[in-house]
């Protein structure tokens, strides 16, 4: 009885045990962690969320000591994981009890070839050679890496590299799984995979897991718990039902809702739902709509969406762009693009989408020449990609990487954009005045003499931007411009790109970010396997399952509500929650609200719950 | 016969002591020669090698061809800065031209040689290098260096300074991209215009570079690097006979070498 009593105890206890936890960086000015108390019980899924300088990824590293035990700091407060004090156990001996996966997989993966890399761990704990063998098969397994045993690392995917990584911290077996953004590279489908990984982890393991993510739509209905990070402290703790439900305050602290909850949000601004009815489902989302349609069936009038302004592809429009016959092929043989032929007429906003590895930066990278045809042409306003350097087309297509660190090197953000100028050759005064013309259009002005490091991610991503824009290119073409980045830095660099695009740029945005694809972008083309596997408006994409699922893509959650709601009659595929909301007021005056056919689901059921 | 040629390349297969000594033997090999055929036929030894491991010859493009600006400025310094007495022999002592008028800052034979020496050297070494990581997996090296008794430390060290180069590679374009992209001209006449272009590229990964050693000292400890002063290995190191005959090969190929130079006197300039 007693043993039983001690057993049922220490089930109880927690996993993770913080208490009044303070750190700040040395040299920094200011405290990265203030005040926080945070208990995870065993077992459960958490996420942390939050902008960016929310403290997330500092929080993460105290977890497993390597705070301060390798970045020192001025720390206070306490940290007990699995029972053991992280300031008295050094890394590698907690490594046992928690493991941490990074963003970026690059710089965690060690081996040569899989099965090597995910037995690094297990040979650190000098574990016998059975034992390390059973736990690189368990982990491979665990990730779908099963069978890539002998795969080159290099060779890999960046879904698989990232599931390398889990499965290499795996290999550890840990009781605890700490994921910093762990998908914020990876596509649709490979965001599934991986998180269909961590479902399989908690039924067959029982692990507690943190994540840190900017996805809602991921956590939402995995979620035990949501603790919301802003400026050090945590502001919000509580079930995701609870969170989820707080649109305007979501929005304020820097994260995106789900666009269900969106538009749950819409409907309640116009009285037509209470905000505890705001659906955190798709299912939910759509029995609201149907009840606020009632049964009647016949619609009064279709309702007309906007779209993302008009598309210029119009015959006057003249064209900018022409690829013909393109093949590319890597020094090794291997063909990165073939047979693509397609022109972008001035003005246009095109999406390119597809899984990773579909092609998408190898054929961007032909637009400005920094990869020449193996066969086939590129003609960018009339200049032939194969007889112009790079240097030569900066002027007509500017190109922002998705890592901005990659770029930034001046002393202060006015020297950083007038550096792409003088390579131009421009005179001073013509210099000075696109640096003020910028400047005041992206709203870096305020940090004209700062040092570009001392900015935040997202303010950095805009610098790199407005250096390519200096340039006045009448193409853009901008690689993945939100990864990484919060709702408000998605947001401002999102409304930029769109200002720009009124003004007559031409753009050309890579993104895994299908709702960035269905709130801005004009054409979409969706790249497989080195093809052009669908080139059309967004709006009809997304309703071309065939499609959507051979490129392995999700589509926005509207799009899905749409096609649910189809029945209604509501009008056209909607992309966005604010479109919905217009056309379910646009049949309006049939939609009546019957609330007392409206149930917010219990607990547990299709609804995230507590 | 299907099965002999599906099978991993020899030096895949040789253990780690075996390969650390042949490449100790052609570095040094390398060194006592200033004959430029000599290195000519070490950098062979290692073209072979790399070749037999079948390293894609796009690898080895991508390590050579960033060398080539400082081959050629190695080339440009001796010829015209090594004095003709300083070799022994009369052909090496002739001068290929002058630069100036009056017979000044001429180009010796000898200095062009020293300079094509210089290169072959370097050569073999960055091959024979490529080769030796390319065909070791990094817990033969642990292991390896754990029987050495080298420190752990320097070990984590050892490791990862060669998990970085890659990692930094891939950066280095990225940046080189990037740059580019703004217009950068990274083929300017004259040096300090060369250095100055080049600014814009090392700011970039000497930042990345330090954050990304971060990340991966971070992502050792995290896999519990340090754990435990023996690690497991993966197999136990053992010589077999393909060590030996290949042992005995490269002893044999050192040995010519060390006749050759130093009973022969070959290999001057």
């Amino acid at each position: 009885m007693e043993l039983s009593r001690r057993e049922v105890k220490k089930a109880m206890e927690n996993a993770v045990e913080i208490v009044d936890l303070w750190y700040r960086y040395r040299q920094a000015e200011k405290q990265v962690l203030k005040h926080i108390n945070l208990n995870i019980e065993r077992g459960n899924f958490v996420v942390v969320m939050g902008a960016n300088g929310a403290g997330k990824s500092t929080l993460s590293l105290c977890l497993n000591g390597l705070i301060p035990q390798l970045l020192e700091g001025e720390l206070s407060g306490s940290v007990t994981v699995a029972e053991q004090d992280v300031s008295r156990q050094p890394v590698q001996v907690l490594a046992r009890s928690i493991g941490l996966v990074f963003q970026d997989p690059e710089t965690q993966i060690f081996g040569r070839t899989v099965e090597e890399d995910t037995a690094f761990g297990p040979r650190n704990l000098a574990l016998p050679e059975a034992e390390i063998e059973r736990r690189v098969a368990e982990a491979l397994e665990l990730v779908s890496l099963k069978g890539y045993n002998q795969r080159n690392t290099s060779e890999l995917s960046g879904g698989e590299k990232q599931r390398l990584a889990v499965a290499g911290v795996l290999a550890m077996g840990p009781k605890i799984l700490v994921l910093d953004e762990p998908a914020s590279e990876l596509d649709p489908q490979g965001r599934v995979d991986l998180y269909a990984a961590l479902d399989e982890l908690r039924r067959r393991r029982n692990l507690t897991i943190l994540v840190i993510e900017h996805n809602v739509e991921d956590v939402s209905e995995r979620a035990d718990e949501v603790v919301i990070l802003h400026e050090g402290e945590i502001v919000r703790r509580g079930c995701p039902a609870d969170i989820f439900r707080k649109v305007e305050f979501l929005k304020e602290l820097g994260i995106k809702p789900l666009p269900v909850s969106e538009l749950g949000w819409e409907l309640v601004q116009h009285g037509l739902i209470s905000s505890e009815e705001i659906p955190l489902s798709l299912s939910t989302a759509a029995k609201v709509v149907r009840e606020l349609a009632g049964r009647r069936s016949q619609p009064s009038a279709q309702a007309r969406v906007t779209t993302n302004g008009p598309i210029a592809n119009t015959e006057e429009t003249p064209v900018l762009l022409t690829v013909s016959g393109l093949v590319h092929r890597y020094p090794s043989g291997q063909t990165a693009v073939k047979d693509i032929n397609l022109s972008i007429r001035e003005g246009e906003f095109v999406a390119l989408i597809g899984p990773n590895g579909a092609g998408k930066t190898t054929l961007a990278k032909h637009f400005n020449g920094l990869l020449k045809p193996s066969a086939g042409d590129v003609i960018v306003d009339g200049m032939n990609t194969r007889q112009v350097e790079t240097a030569g087309l900066a002027q007509t297509v500017g190109y922002v990487f998705q890592n901005p660190d990659h770029q930034i090197f001046a002393v202060s953000v006015e020297k950083e954009i007038e550096y792409g100028l003088k390579n131009a050759g421009l005179g001073q005064q013509e210099i000075k005045n696109r640096l003020d013309w910028v400047l005041d259009l992206t709203g870096l002005q305020e940090h004209r003499s700062d040092h570009p490091f001392t900015l935040g991610k997202g303010k950095r991503q805009l610098l790199a931007t407005a250096s390519i824009l200096a340039l006045k290119p009448k193409l853009l073409v901008i690689d993945e411009p939100t990864t990484g980045l919060d709702w408000n830095g998605t947001q401002d660099i999102m409304n930029f790109i769109t200002e720009l695009n009124r003004y007559g740029t031409t753009i050309i945005m890579i993104t895994h970010d299908m709702e960035i694809v269905a709130g801005y972008a004009r054409r979409a083309i969706v790249l497989h396997q080195g093809r052009i596997l669908c080139d059309a408006e967004p709006r009809t994409l997304f309703t071309d399952t065939k499609v959507m699922q051979e490129a392995s893509l999700v589509p926005p959650q509207m799009a899905g509500l749409s096609r649910d709601l189809a029945d209604l009659g509501l009008g056209e595929t909607f992309l966005t929650p604010v479109e919905l909301c217009q056309g379910i007021l646009a049949a309006g005056r049939r939609l009546v609200r019957v609330p007392a056919q409206i149930q917010v689901p219990a607990q547990g059921e299709e609804e995230a719950g507590c | 016969m299907l099965n002999a040629l599906a099978k991993e390349p020899l030096l895949y297969r040789l253990d780690v002591r075996t390969k650390v000594l042949g490449f100790s033997c052609l570095t040094g090999l390398a060194f006592i020669f200033q004959n430029p055929f000599y290195n000519l036929g070490l950098f062979l030894i290692a073209g072979i090698s790399a070749f037999s491991a079948r390293m894609p010859v796009a690898r080895i493009r991508t390590v050579l061809i960033p060398l080539l600006p400082i081959f050629f400025f190695i080339l440009g310094i001796t010829s015209f800065t090594y004095p003709e007495d300083r070799f022994h022999n009369a052909f090496s002592r002739l001068t290929l031209f002058y630069l100036l008028p009056g017979q000044h800052l001429g180009a010796s034979v000898g200095g062009m040689l020293t300079g094509l020496n210089f290169l072959f050297r370097l050569l073999t070494m960055v091959l024979a290098s490529s080769v030796f990581t390319l065909t070791t997996p990094i817990d033969d090296l642990l292991q390896f260096l754990q029987k050495m008794k080298v420190p752990s430390e320097l070990s984590f060290m050892i490791v990862t300074a060669l998990r970085f180069i890659p990692a930094l590679d891939k950066k280095r374009i990225h940046i080189l991209e990037a740059q580019k992209a703004r217009g950068a001209r990274l083929s300017e006449k004259g040096l300090i215009a060369n250095i100055k272009t080049y600014i814009p590229i090392m700011v970039p990964l000497i930042i990345n570079s330090i954050q990304m050693a971060d990340a991966l000292s971070m992502a050792m400890l995290n896999r519990g690097y340090g754990y435990t002063k023996i690690r497991a290995g993966v197999r136990e190191l053992t010589l077999r006979l393909e060590d030996y005959l290949s042992i005995f090969l490269i002893l044999c190929v050192t040995a010519v070498g060390v006749y050759l130079r130093y009973f022969l006197h070959l290999g001057f300039l």
